[in-house]
């Protein structure tokens, strides 16, 4: 049985109170007054050092708690290896590839992955990922050497932050193909057709994910200020980005992402 | 802050690259598309970093790789290639490449990359 001190969140205000952890649920005192088995529990996620928690029950109710770093460990790891999910053994990688660099130190870690409704986590015994489901911008079956032998694993791009970040998944292949349908299906609405854009539109998402301000982006392709601006109300028909802070500075969202990386794939042989 | 050589077929990533580059305070050495050039130029421009595209006509990266350490084996050669082809990775690594970018890749990461490999 752990205490852990939190903040939580009700009708938009935050209040601090100590919570019980023990190995079958989570005790909120008064004047929550709230016992939680962690079957009960049927989504997770984090955003910043924010969990928040949706609850089964006869209309689904949700509850966010904040605390520090360290706790939230705890935290995170008794309910992701207890809440009502579907679970399977696996080895994974994350992050393998960052902002398109590969992470030199990245090493497989025994764990489990946790299919939650919005996100899927991997809990190992040191790290916890979460990928939001809305945050996944590609999923592909692909082949790795491990301990120099070519095996199947599922490749998932992400979102993290606004870093694009590639991690792995290892685990049997019949298992390894249940994932990669989930995915593949909760995500079906990103995909798209490679002929939904001209090639100068393409050249422009591929621009923005690497970074680039409108400026540069205008000077590089050698397009006037008008013309960008009518290829991104094109890109942000398609879902492809979002506006940020201001009308002419964008990002790409999780479509968009899928869209550029599918683009600069050589073609198959 | 390096003094940089880009090694890529396409004119468009070498402007890409480019703009990152300037923006992170590098300066550009030159400009290569093809593994041969890449090889000439290394010699002529001694820069401190080289951005090597893998897939290019005539000579390819990782040969050009083997041709730039042959000159110089203290040469610092960053590997780029596109999503899928990871597997060259191994065999960059073991022809000397002190790292590997994928396409696309972001701006940020790939001057982080840069910087770490210049202070190594």
């Amino acid at each position: 049985m752990v205490e852990i001190p939190v903040k939580i969140e009700r009708q938009g205000t935050w209040h601090g109170s100590k919570i019980t952890v023990d190995k079958e649920q989570i005790t909120i005192p008064p004047p929550y007054n709230l016992q939680i088995p962690y079957r009960q529990i049927i989504d997770l996620t984090e955003r910043k050092n924010i969990l928040t928690l949706t609850l089964k029950g006869p209309s689904e109710t949700t509850l966010s708690l904040a605390t520090v770093p360290k706790a939230l460990l705890v935290l995170k790891k008794m309910i992701i290896i207890s809440c009502s999910a579907y679970r399977l053994a696996a080895y994974f990688m994350s992050p393998a590839i960052r902002g398109g660099v590969m992470v030199t130190d990245a090493q497989w870690e025994k764990g489990s992955i946790a299919v939650l409704k919005t996100g899927i986590w991997f809990v190992g015994e040191e790290k916890q990922v979460s990928i939001p489901l809305n945050d996944v911008a590609g999923i592909e079956l692909t082949k790795r050497d491990v301990q120099k032998k070519q095996v199947d694993v599922v490749k998932i791009d992400h979102l993290e932050n606004t870093d694009v970040v590639t991690s792995f998944v290892l685990c049997p292949l019949s298992t390894l193909h249940v994932l990669f349908n989930f995915l593949k299906d909760a995500t079906k609405d990103m995909d798209m057709r490679g002929d939904e854009l001209d090639p100068v539109s393409a050249q422009v998402g591929m621009l923005i994910y690497s970074g680039m301000d409108s400026h540069a982006i205008e000077t590089m392709l050698s397009v006037s200020n008008k013309e960008l601006e009518s290829i991104y109300d094109k890109l942000l028909k398609l879902g492809l980005i979002e506006v940020r802070y201001i009308r002419r500075e964008v990002q790409l969202t999780p479509k968009g992402v899928r869209f550029i990386t599918e683009a600069v794939k050589p073609p198959a042989e | 802050m390096g003094k940089i050589l880009i090694v890529d077929d396409t004119l468009f990533m070498r402007t890409l690259l480019k703009n990152i580059l300037f923006s992170g305070g590098h300066t550009i050495a030159g400009e290569a598309a093809d593994g041969d050039d890449a090889i000439e130029k290394y010699r002529e421009l001694k820069p401190d970093i080289v951005t090597m595209d893998v897939v290019m006509p005539k000579m390819n990266g990782i040969d050009a790789l083997k041709g730039i350490k042959a000159l110089d084996p203290n040469a610092r050669v960053i590997m780029c290639t596109a999503v899928g082809q990871e597997q060259m990775v191994k065999l960059a690594i073991k022809s000397g490449a002190r790292g590997y970018i994928v396409k696309p890749f972001q701006a940020p990461k790939v001057l982080d990359e840069i910087k770490n490999i210049l202070e190594s």
